[in-house]
Formats: C-alpha cells, structure tokens, sequence
C-alpha cells in the first residue's frame, strides 16, 4: 500500500515542490476511471435500491402500521401486527400448510427430477423427444397449468376419473376436498417443477468424469454403490443450487395455487404467500399483508442461510 | 490508493444520498393528496372521437352482459358529439375493486366504475365517491328507479351507488330430471321442507350414469345465498354491526346444508354450481338473475328444460339482492365526472335499461323499462325472466357486516367451506367464524359508524 500511496500526487509537498506532470496524469486516469466506474455502478445501484430494497424497507414500515390501502393516513400500531399473526391459530395453520407444501414439493421435485435425469443421461431410443416433453410444462403459464390440472382433477369429466374407475373406485373431489386439494396441488407442482430440475442435473451429470466411472468399474462397484458414492456427491453443487432456488420459489408460489383452490377449500391450501395475497387485495388490511411479507422474508433469509451453511459443507466441487 | 479510497467515500455518501432523494417521492408516495390524480389510461382513442372528453369506465362484466355494456358504450358514442365512452372490463368485482385501489395509490384513476354491492362501501368510508345527487336533473331522475334497489346506494341521505347490474337469487330447475323423477314441473317448492322430500324422489336419476344432486354449494362467494337462507331459518349475519352468525337460526341453517351433504349425499360444493346445473348434475340451483340468458341458453343446447321460481322459504320468505352498481370517482376531474354522468344517464334511459335486462337477465333497475317492447314481450312470453321482478316484493338489503367489515365475506365463505366439504359442526364453524368478525369490526368500527 505504501509503495502505490507513494504514486499518488498529494499536491504540494513540505519542500514547495509540485508533483510531476507524470503523476498528474496518472491521477486524472484514474479519476476518468472512477468516474466511469460511477456511471456504471450508479444506475445499477439506483434500480436495486429503488425496485428491491426499498420495497423491503417500505414493507418493513407498513408492518407497523394499521392501513386499509385507501385511507390517507396509516397508523402505527408497532408490533401489533406480527402479535396478532402469532396469536392466531388460523395463522399459525397457515405456516403448517406452508411448510407441508414446500417440504413436499422441494423433496418430491428434487427426487423426481433427479431420478428422471438418470433414466435420461442412458442411451435410449427417443431420449430427445422425452427430454424436450419433461422441461415444456416448466415453460408453460401458471394459468394454463391450472386450467389443464383444473380438468384432469375434474371427478366428473377430468382424465384421472377412468384411472380410478378401472379399479372400481370414484375419483376424489381434488380441488374442493380438504383431504385431497394440498396433494392435488402438490402433484401439479411437482409435474411443473421436474422437468428443469432434470434437465439441470441432466447438464451436471455429463461433466461427472468418466475416468470416475471407470476406475469404480474397475473394484467392482455395483450401480446403486456407484450413485450413493459417485454420481450424487458429484452432482452436489448443483443439488445445493436446486435446493435453494427451489425452496424459494416454492415459498413464492402463487399462480396455479390462485387458479385451482384459492387457498380452500377452507384453509386447507392456504400458503404464506396466498395469505399475504389475500390479506391484502381481499381483506385490504396492508398491515397484516406486510407482516406475513415479513416473516416469509425472515424466514427464507434464515432457511437459505442454514442450507448455505449445512449443505455447502457437503458439496463437492471440481 | 488512499486518495482513491477517499474520493470514493465521498461519491459514494453523495450518490446514496441523491438516491435517497430520489425515493423520496415514492416514501410519501401512500394515501392520496386531494389532487393531482390522472386519468387511467386506455386504448387510443379513435380520431373521430379524439376532440370529445374521454370518460373511463372499468367493469365487472364479462361475455354477455360485457357484450352488452360495450354495445351501449358504441351506441352512446354514436349519438351525441361531446363525450366518448371507452369500456375497460377488470375482471371480477373483487378484481376491479383490488385494481380501483391500486389505481388511487398510483392517482391514476378511472372515472366510472361498476362496484359491487360489497365493494363500494369500502370507497365510500374512505371519502373516494362523489355523491350523486346533484347530478340528476331533466335527463335522469332518482324517481325514475326502482326505490328499493336505488336505495341500497343511499346512506347519510345522499346516493353514492346508482343500481346497473342488480340480481336476486332466484331458484333454477331442470324441469326434465322433474318430470323424470315424478315432480311438478309448472312450479317450484313452496317451501324448503317440501324442496327436501323432492330430493328422496330424485334419488335414482341419473345422467350420464352419474347420480343426479339435488343442489351444490358455490365454493367462492356462496355467503351471498347462505346470507338468504340464515334470513329464510329466521336469523342474520348481524344486526346492525353486532354479529349474529353464531346463533340458532344460522347455524340450523348450516346443519340443513351439512345434512343433505354428509348424510343424504344430494349436495356437494362446487367451483361452478351453475355449469354443474347447466350439465344436468343437480337438479336445482340457487344464483343469481343475472346467469338466466347463460342457463337458458344452455339449456336449449343439451336438450332440457329449465324452470324458475322464489327462493323457497323456511320460517320466512326473503331473499337478499346483489350485483353491481355505478360510482364516480370523487378525484376525478369535473368535466369527466359530468360527462361520465351523461352515459349513466344514457344507460339509465328506458329503451337501453330494457337491453340491458333483455340481454342479460339482470332486474329493470328503470321501472319504465318494464314497458318497452322488448322486455314486455320477453316477460310476457318466458315466464322465467319474470320471476325475479316479482320476486323483488320479498328482497331485503344484505346483513352491515357483510357490506362494511372488509373481509366478513371471505371469512364466512371459508368457514362455510369447512362445513360444506370437512363436515364440521356450523356451531364451531360459526362460532370461530363470528369471533373473527367482531374482531374485524372493531378495528373499522369507528369510521363505519361516522359515515353511516
């Protein structure tokens, strides 16, 4: 630091000599880089802050605040809010529906998706077509997933009905059963969810050396053997990435949930984030919304942080 | 390196500190200020029509009576030189209202907006309607409504919600899987006790090889029927804004619901009970006027019949009214909120009432409009669309609650959906139900009872 201090013009020194033209000039170079540095950094900067932190900040404060979205003024409450939610059973059923719902798809999403990249890194006939059908529901519109789901689920004309009529039985009422809308959603969000997290372990899988395969070949390793030691622990930076994003995502879901249940019935699928929702665009309580926002947040920050801490430690990279 | 380090402290502090500014305006950017509200914008607006004062309108509406407000919309447009109407459908009620509120929040408003019989009053306490009195004149008068219906927009002595689109529940029936089953076809139920032994004769109907129901509960916003027939066991949501839904009467009305469901398996809950009715997997259905042109229609498509009749009764015969209604936006400008009076006043004439009920099945909110040709021909020749203008005779303004307290509705048709399909007692339905909203009440109490 000393020797690149050293560089740099401080002005006029003690003795009343000037620095020299050549430090100047290396001054202003490094003030236009600066400067340039600022005019790439600074609109950057201003839009992160304006479109994802201050939102935060913004929800932060209306969680302290009792407001119906329309009234001019908000009162401030403290921590009213969050009292409430954590007093309420009907809340605190929501935070166990949510957790069913994100455990449920994260793991069923990870071991399908996972399995169904297996079966796809074989040599078989029409692996192709199969690889593009298993990603296009990940591109397809929440709205369209829930239109189609809405009619398979149908107990009185939807495509599930047969299966359950060729072993004698009726087709539950998926979507207004509180016994069956949870599972239903959770099947529509794992079919939607599996094909990216196969094509993702797809790309992971062929950059596992072969060499690997080949010298367990060599002791004699069985298949399952050479998965559990092998193929998994290399595939686990992209099963950490997987997790996270996964978990996120789930935690936001919102789409097809809107479409097919609308949270019911009863509160059987009410999630953090339908709650959040309806809170305020139903109830127009923005107090109760933001502090449901809040402790989705919290929550999230805390599950990413563990996954980051727990799981990084078993990730292999090359 | 030092002198770099320093320089960009410096930028940085005054960088965050102009983007601090810069988010001021989004920091104050909540509740509104009394003025600077712009018009929502919409599409261009046709040159013909480019030198009129442009008047927004969101709606409600969709297929048929979307159609309909959009052929009066050009018809109006057609017919005078000053304004031009551009019709804006927002989805449901809930959803224009959700937008109406995003809408003040961005003081980019509409001017006309049809709310529903809910949603209105939520604009209303929050001082963002225009009372509508002064409007009427030689074009439109109050007189010219039905009183009943204009009424249910009245509260200080002033109108703030002007009737358009307003309905009843009436009773539909196939009158086919009727006269399959043995039952009277020229007639509904007289009461609910009669409606219950029909439903032991139409056991063994079935359809498609499916068992025909004898009625399904609407999943989202069935509270607005469940409302008529806690009215009809001779009990109320609340009285005035003390909540009554936990006593006798509602939850003997939830009961009759659980029972038939539970135990007599002739009723289930449905997304849609109305494309249930329409392929003939119940034989009866409570909803609203405004679905008759849909059920009729569909009716005449599969091959049956379909009958209406009152919404039978139990210790009383009454049922509530509903629907949607126009509200000007008290931020908008005056010019517009004149010239969007004047499509109000166009809507309101008898000729284009008349269309709208023809079309749409929705009540004559103009009472002249009974006398136009079209609609006297219509109730004259299909006995159906009379039903509910006679039915008006029993109507009854809907319980405070569920008009004031925000969210009263969810809660009672989510706890009405853990009846319907948990099979849980009404009395511990109602019960949690209740206490939510009372608790909701007292938050609004306040402002509620200062403005009514």
């Amino acid at each position: 630091m000393a020797a690149v201090d050293a560089r740099v013009d401080t002005g006029p020194r003690a003795d009343g000599t000037r620095a020299t033209p050549a430090r100047r000039g290396r001054h202003r170079r490094h003030l236009r880089e600066y400067l340039l540095f600022l005019a790439f950094i600074v609109p950057n900067f201003f839009f992160v802050l304006t479109f994802a932190y201050w939102p935060v900040v913004y929800n932060a404060y209306l969680s302290l605040t009792s407001w119906n979205m329309l009234a001019p003024v908000k009162d401030f409450v403290g921590l009213d809010n969050y009292v409430d939610l954590f007093t309420d059973p009907d809340f605190l059923g929501t935070l166990r529906v949510t957790v069913v719902f994100v455990v449920g798809i994260v793991v069923g999403s990870m071991v399908l998706g996972l399995a169904i990249a297996v079966l796809l890194n074989q040599k078989l006939v029409g692996r192709g077509f199969v690889r593009t059908m298993s990603f296009a529901p990940h591109i397809l519109s929440g709205a369209a997933i829930g239109t189609i789901w809405l009619f398979i689920f149908d107990p009185n004309y939807g495509l599930v009905r047969p299966l359950f009529a060729a072993v004698g039985a009726d087709s539950p009422n998926w979507m207004t059963s509180t016994t069956w809308a949870l599972p239903g959603l959770i099947i529509v969000y794992l079919w939607k969810n599996m094909g990216f997290i196969a094509t993702v372990y797809l790309a992971g899988l062929s950059n596992v050396p072969r060499e690997l395969y080949e010298a367990a070949a060599l002791d004699g390793s069985g298949a399952w053997t050479t998965f559990r030691k092998i193929t998994f622990p290399m595939l686990s930076p992209v099963t950490f990435f997987l997790v996270i994003t996964t978990t996120i995502g789930t935690f936001q879901a919102f789409d097809v949930l809107a479409l097919m249940t609308a949270g019911g019935p009863g509160s059987s699928t009410t999630t953090l984030s339908w709650f959040i929702y309806q809170q305020a665009f139903k109830a127009f309580d923005a107090g109760h919304a933001a502090a449901g926002a809040m402790i989705m947040f919290v929550v999230l920050i805390i599950i990413t942080a563990l996954q980051a801490r727990f799981l990084e430690r078993k990730v292999h990279y090359r | 390196m030092v002198a770099r380090a320093n320089l960009s402290r410096r930028s940085l502090l005054a960088a965050t500190g102009g983007a601090a500014l810069a988010l001021t305006p989004l920091a104050c950017g909540g509740g509104n200020g009394g003025s600077g509200f712009a018009q929502a914008s919409g599409d261009k607006v046709p040159d013909q029509y480019a030198k009129r004062t442009h008047v927004v309108v969101w709606h409600a509406y969709a297929d048929i009576p979307g159609n309909a407000l959009a052929a009066l919309a050009k018809k109006f447009n057609e017919s005078q030189q000053d304004v031009y109407v551009e019709v804006q459908f927002q989805g449901s009620y809930d959803e224009t209202a959700q937008k109406v509120t995003a809408a003040v929040q961005a003081k980019k408003i509409p001017d006309l907006v049809t709310f529903s019989e809910v949603n209105w009053h939520n604009f209303y306490l929050n001082d963002l309607l225009e009372p509508l009195d002064a409007y009427f004149g030689s074009g439109l008068k109050k007189s010219d409504y039905n009183q009943k219906l204009l009424n249910e927009g009245v509260l200080k002595g002033k109108l703030w919600w002007l009737p358009l689109a307003r309905s009843t529940p009436i009773m539909y029936f196939n009158k086919t899987l009727f006269h399959k089953a043995g039952l009277p076809t020229d007639r509904g139920p007289k009461d609910w006790d009669e409606w219950y032994g029909w439903t032991r004769q139409l056991k063994g109907i079935k359809v498609k090889g499916k068992q025909v129901r004898m009625e399904a509960y609407q999943k989202i916003d069935g509270d607005w029927q469940f409302q008529g027939s806690v009215w009809q066991w001779g009990g109320a949501y609340s009285n005035g804004l003390d909540v009554t839904i936990d006593q006798a009467p509602a939850v003997a009305a939830g009961e009759w619901q659980r029972k038939l469901i539970f135990t007599d398996k002739m009723a289930y809950m449905a997304d849609s009970p109305s494309v249930d009715f329409q392929n003939q997997l119940i034989a009866t259905l409570v909803t609203s006027t405004g679905g008759l042109r849909g059920i009729t229609e569909a009716a005449q498509k599969g091959g049956w019949e379909v009958g209406t009749a009152f919404v039978p009764g139990k210790e009383k015969q009454v049922v509530p009214t509903g629907g949607g209604g126009f509200g000007i936006l008290s931020y908008a400008p005056k010019d517009r909120k004149e010239a969007a009076w004047k499509f109000v006043e166009f809507v309101g004439k008898p000729e284009n009432s008349a269309y709208w009920t023809v079309q749409t099945g929705y009540l004559p909110v103009i009472e002249a409009a009974k006398e136009q040709p079209d609609l006297k021909k219509l109730l004259a020749d299909n006995p159906n669309f009379s039903t509910a203008v006679k039915q008006l005779d029993i109507v009854r303004k809907e319980d405070e609650v569920r008009l004031m307290v925000p969210n009263a509705n969810i809660l009672i048709y989510t706890g009405l959906q853990k009846i319907w399909t948990n099979n849980q007692p009404a009395q511990q339905v109602f019960t949690d139900v209740a206490g939510q909203i009372r608790k909701a009440t007292d938050k609004v109490r306040k402002n509620i009872e200062k403005h009514v």
